[in-house]
């Protein structure tokens, strides 16, 4: 092993025992950010109810850190795209990404905000968030339980916290 | 028993309006010309004793060779129903607005208007309700040909205080 890693890592136990973690900002803030998202309430249709479902008791998404569902965009920085989102819905949907602040990530939650899902042949669909916002993370159901709502938000958590390897795994390393 | 006497003077309102009474699963339906559509339900809401004073449901219905108002009525005072269908002509579909009569038609008449083209006249504020200013089209009509999906995920703009 390299003499000078050895000795880092040697200095790093010695902190360790003070209780000193040694880390960089990067680090640091992305393991922020992905333990503490403020998702704002952007319920559009069905999906919204499994959404609240998920905040309320039972699921209880503040073990995780995800409760603070904020009414104003500029608070937040996660949108859950719960529902379906009609072609008149869409300039207001690009309007509240907005007006987020960066960082900023996108769910889009239930087939609807995925791909259309049962509606993508009607007149006032549009088929898929993605077509208007760029969607970090897709969760497929009609609607999504709960359950896949909280694995749809690790999933972002992993890949907030480990930007490096998602995108290895993006370009298949 | 109410059933017996409400048809009755709907029978009787019929023959002034050269309308067609007919009785689809006990409920009540007068078939009318889209033209004397006032006078019908002016004379449904003023039957003695018993009034079909309220308007439930309004909306248009595409028969393929010509279109269709239907006006859901019951009473505030009693159980019973009569719905009115007041026959519109496909190529100039034109129809006096019942604003006049029931203030709550205003949003239902929007939405025929909206989705079926149906133009009633005297209407307040005639504009779409569902669908954005300037989609171009009616899209419940049968012979509506949805935009391919190319067409419909270019996202438009947003008219101010639309």
């Amino acid at each position: 092993m390299d003499v000078a890693l050895e000795k880092k890592l040697r200095d790093d136990e010695t902190l360790l025992e003070k209780n000193i973690l040694v880390t960089n900002i990067d680090k640091l803030l992305n393991w922020a950010r992905g333990h503490s998202f403020w998702p704002v309430t952007l319920g559009l249709a069905c999906c919204a109810i499994e959404m609240m479902a998920t905040g309320g008791p039972r699921y209880d998404i503040s073990r995780f850190g995800y409760e603070v569902f904020r009414a104003s965009p500029r608070q937040a920085d996660v949108m859950i795209v719960a529902g379906t989102c009609t072609r008149k819905m869409a300039p207001l949907l690009r309007r509240i990404y907005d007006q987020m602040p960066e960082p900023k990530w996108v769910i889009a939650m239930g087939s609807c905000a995925c791909a259309g899902g049962p509606f993508v042949d009607s007149y006032s669909m549009l088929a898929g968030a993605d077509k208007i916002v760029p969607v970090d993370v897709y969760i497929p159901g009609c609607p999504p339980r709960p359950e896949s709502l909280l694995y749809g938000l690790l999933q972002l958590q992993f890949k907030v916290s480990n930007p490096a390897k998602v995108r290895l795994m993006k370009h298949g390393k | 028993m109410e059933n017996k006497v409400l048809k009755e003077q709907v029978e009787k309102l019929a023959a002034q309006v050269n309308g067609e009474v007919e009785e689809i699963i006990g409920e009540l339906v007068l078939k009318v010309k889209a033209s004397y559509v006032i006078e019908t339900l002016k004379g449904a809401k003023s039957f003695p004793n018993i009034p079909c004073d309220f308007l439930h449901d309004l909306c248009g219905v595409d028969g393929v060779d010509h279109l269709e108002a239907v006006y859901q009525l019951t009473s505030l005072r009693g159980p019973q129903r009569l719905r009115v269908k007041a026959i519109i002509d496909r190529e100039n579909p034109v129809i006096d607005s019942v604003t006049s009569i029931w203030q709550g038609a205003n949003f239902l008449e929007r939405e025929a208007y909206d989705m079926f083209g149906i133009n009633f006249k005297g209407h307040p504020n005639l504009k779409r309700i569902y669908m954005w200013d300037d989609f171009e089209g009616y899209p419940l009509r049968k012979d509506y040909v949805t935009e391919p999906i190319e067409v419909r995920n270019i996202v438009r703009t947003r008219i101010e205080g639309e």
